[in-house]
């Protein structure tokens, strides 16, 4: 049994990124990894003081997030595990790829609206992942 | 090794209050020169067309014909005294100059004049100078939009763009010195230093950390959990709980903590119950912009307003609370209307997995530490509320209480040191020093000259101005660069207007600063870190999407509070 790592977060283009790793993971008999990578970028946007843990403060919502993914999986029949890491979305994402030896690597296609992650941005990513780890990459 | 570091940061703070202290004696001390006891002297007054002490002057007199002049600098409050070499016989020839305004002349008769008794000096009468409009003036105007639209569009940090607006008005000043042209002097740097108000650092960084003591307690946290085990389910209900806890922490703390910590909860409750984690999100951050106003601290236009204008704690308290209280009472009433269909959809369910989380993620992390908090920070709160009459200004309050916090909590000094926002502290220097930068060039002097002229002497048009174009400005630009160099203006129009020495023009200022914030999502930095971690859980707040509930609930609320600054000051007087 291999490992599809799928990046994740919450709300209704999560909700269909996650269904659709669990059919692809269900067609492989593989089982899934979900991961959520929090960053605080958006800090810099403000000039208010913040004196507030918001590293710990993510991931404490990132568990949360991914626990509940982990639960629509095994619901489905699926084995599921998580990872919360901090950073830089493409190389945390890369790092885990590697460190969990994943077979495969899922991406969920950006929401209409609002959503920071750009279509483009993650087919560059799809590339870099099967050229740099010879991992095969999707966007679904 | 923990108790050296415990004495270090106690030592720290206490250097930092001494500083303080230090700056007040300094200033005061400074004052004292002035007052001389020369026998023979003369002494004036300058001011600006707006009635304002113009500081900095140079002012030179001749004794009766002489060529050589005797020559001194007017004080902050505009006066001058200058010992004479012996007693004028017939006529003081006075002259003036500064930076940004046209010289004056003036030919004092001395004969059969009589000494002041006080300083024994002749009293000559009060100059007025008049505004010129320099290179300078249109250099430090050119510098103030463009921190003011690198800060809006985002193109700098704020505190970089705030440094770089500085910056600006520095390269005109040596410029200016170099080529020999007063007209590019535009701030010097022992005048930038004399616009910082050390009052407003000095209080921020002392909140820093009592906030940053009080939030790792993990109390807000805790108590937006307990209002969602309370609610047993009913979102209705829920929201209007967590929007008064939203709004009572951030009257207390600030706004960006509290949505800081109130918006990981806050979602992590909604998906639980099934429901859009935005009709919890967005209703939280427009009542905590809203409830921040009722006091001292609970917003940074509001310390810089209370510092500017004398207006304590319990002013605060007392003249905004009730508008606070039917703000919000408005703002829960259309929230209810506007997500009825996203409370009815609520579905209620958690499995055992998540709603343990969320019930670890929402624990209370160090209950004796919450329990001392608490103490100190309700003897803080008393202080405040009778600081005038104990005489110890908030700073001094805010300085000790994190003081006590420090020694009796004893958190690892070194992280609750690191709480301290340095970023924001220079970013409020250097906001002084450009805002002072624009007053010494007169653009604050035409805007107030402007005002006064649109206003004329209704107290009730003055106020209605300020709040709405206050509230309309503050959604498109930040709120604290445009309330900073809003001050002198409305401290103007306060000593112009008849009736506005109750400060109700200054209350206007704060509500339009801070309830504007609610018209869009850059209007305030609690809806951009709001938004921010809502997108990073995946439920992106779009400027559209904000601005359709931001915009009428800015109306309704601005609305509210308007009425009641009218009812308090006009009616019930």
């Amino acid at each position: 049994m291999g490992t599809i790592l799928c990046a994740t977060r919450g709300g209704e283009a999560s909700y269909r990124t996650q269904d659709r790793a669990i059919e692809i993971a269900r067609e492989r008999g593989d089982k899934l990894l979900f991961i959520f990578v929090s960053d605080i970028n958006f800090l810099s946007h403000t000039s208010a003081p913040v004196l507030v843990d918001v590293e710990g403060e993510m991931e404490n919502m990132g568990e949360f997030l991914l626990l509940a993914a982990e639960e629509r999986a095994r619901n489905a029949g699926i084995e599921a595990e998580h990872v919360v890491r901090q950073g830089d979305f493409r190389e945390q994402l890369k790092e885990a790829a590697k460190e969990y030896q994943v077979e495969m690597v899922i991406l969920g296609r950006p929401g209409k609206e609002g959503s920071v992650t750009k279509l483009q941005m993650l087919e560059e990513l799809v590339k870099e992942i099967e050229q740099e780890l010879g991992i095969e990459a999707v966007i679904v | 090794m923990r108790t050296r570091d415990h004495l270090l940061g106690i030592l720290v703070t206490l250097g930092m209050v001494t500083a303080l202290l230090g700056f007040g004696l300094l200033f005061g001390a400074e004052r004292a020169v002035g007052q001389s006891a020369s026998s023979w002297s003369v002494t004036g007054r300058l001011i600006d067309p707006q009635g304002q002490p113009v500081s900095a002057a140079t002012v030179r007199v001749y004794v009766d014909g002489d060529d050589e002049p005797i020559e001194a600098e007017t004080h902050d409050d505009g006066t001058y005294l200058i010992d004479l070499p012996r007693r004028p016989e017939r006529s003081l020839r006075i002259e003036v100059e500064r930076s940004h305004f046209r010289p004056v002349e003036y030919e004092l008769d001395v004969s059969g004049m009589v000494p002041d008794e006080e300083y024994n000096a002749l009293r000559a009468p009060d100059l007025t100078m008049e505004r010129k409009i320099t290179a300078g003036f249109w250099i430090a105007t050119a510098a103030f939009v463009l921190m003011l639209t690198l800060i809006a569009l985002e193109v700098l940090h704020s505190t970089v763009a705030a440094l770089l607006g500085a910056a600006i008005m520095f390269a005109a000043t040596t410029l200016g010195y170099v080529l020999k042209a007063d007209g590019l002097i535009v701030l010097s740097m022992e005048r930038a230093l004399s616009y910082i108000d050390f009052e407003v650092i000095f209080l921020v960084m002392g909140m820093m950390i009592v906030i940053g003591i009080i939030e790792g307690t993990g109390i807000f946290q805790w108590l937006a959990f307990a209002a969602y085990r309370v609610s047993r389910g009913r979102a209705w209900l829920l929201v209007i709980v967590l929007m008064l806890i939203t709004g009572v922490a951030s009257a207390l703390l600030d706004n960006v903590t509290t949505m800081l910590l109130m918006t990981p909860i806050s979602l992590q409750i909604a998906i639980a119950m099934g429901i859009n984690p935005l009709s919890f999100l967005i209703p939280e951050v427009l009542a905590s912009n809203i409830a921040g106003i009722s006091t001292l601290i609970g917003t940074p236009t509001n310390i810089l307003i209370g510092s500017y204008a004398g207006i304590t704690f319990d002013d605060f308290l007392i003249n905004q609370t009730v508008g606070v209280v039917l703000a919000l009472i408005v703002l829960i009433v259309y929230t209810e209307i506007v997500y009825r269909k996203e409370y009815r959809a609520a579905s209620g369910g958690v499995s055992g997995v998540l709603y343990e989380k969320m019930r670890q993620n929402a624990r209370i992390k160090d209950p004796s530490a919450l329990r001392k908090s608490l103490i100190i920070f309700g003897v803080m709160i008393v202080f405040f509320v009778a600081g005038e009459g104990l005489h110890t200004p908030p700073a001094i309050t805010a300085m000790v209480g994190a003081t006590a916090l420090l020694i009796w909590v004893e958190p690892d000094v070194e992280k609750m040191l690191k709480a301290v926002d340095w970023t924001t502290l220079v970013f409020f220097m250097a906001l002084f020093m450009v805002v002072g930068a624009i007053q010494e060039v007169g653009l604050v002097s035409y805007i107030a000259t402007f005002l006064a002229d649109l206003v004329g002497d209704s107290l009730v048009t003055g106020l209605l101005i300020l709040v709405w174009f206050g509230a309309i400005l503050s959604a498109i630009i930040d709120n604290i660069p445009f309330a900073a160099a809003m001050l002198p203006v409305v401290g103007y129009l306060t000593q112009t207007i008849p009736g506005a020495e109750s400060k109700v023009l200054f209350y206007g200022l704060s509500v339009g600063a801070a309830m504007g914030g609610n018209g869009s999502l850059i209007g305030s930095s609690a809806n951009v870190v709001t938004a921010g971690i809502a997108e990073r859980a995946g439920y992106p707040i779009t400027y559209v999407r904000f601005m359709k509930i931001g915009v009428p609930a800015m109306f309704l609320t601005t609305g509210a509070a308007t009425l009641w600054l009218l009812l308090r000051f006009f009616v019930l007087g």
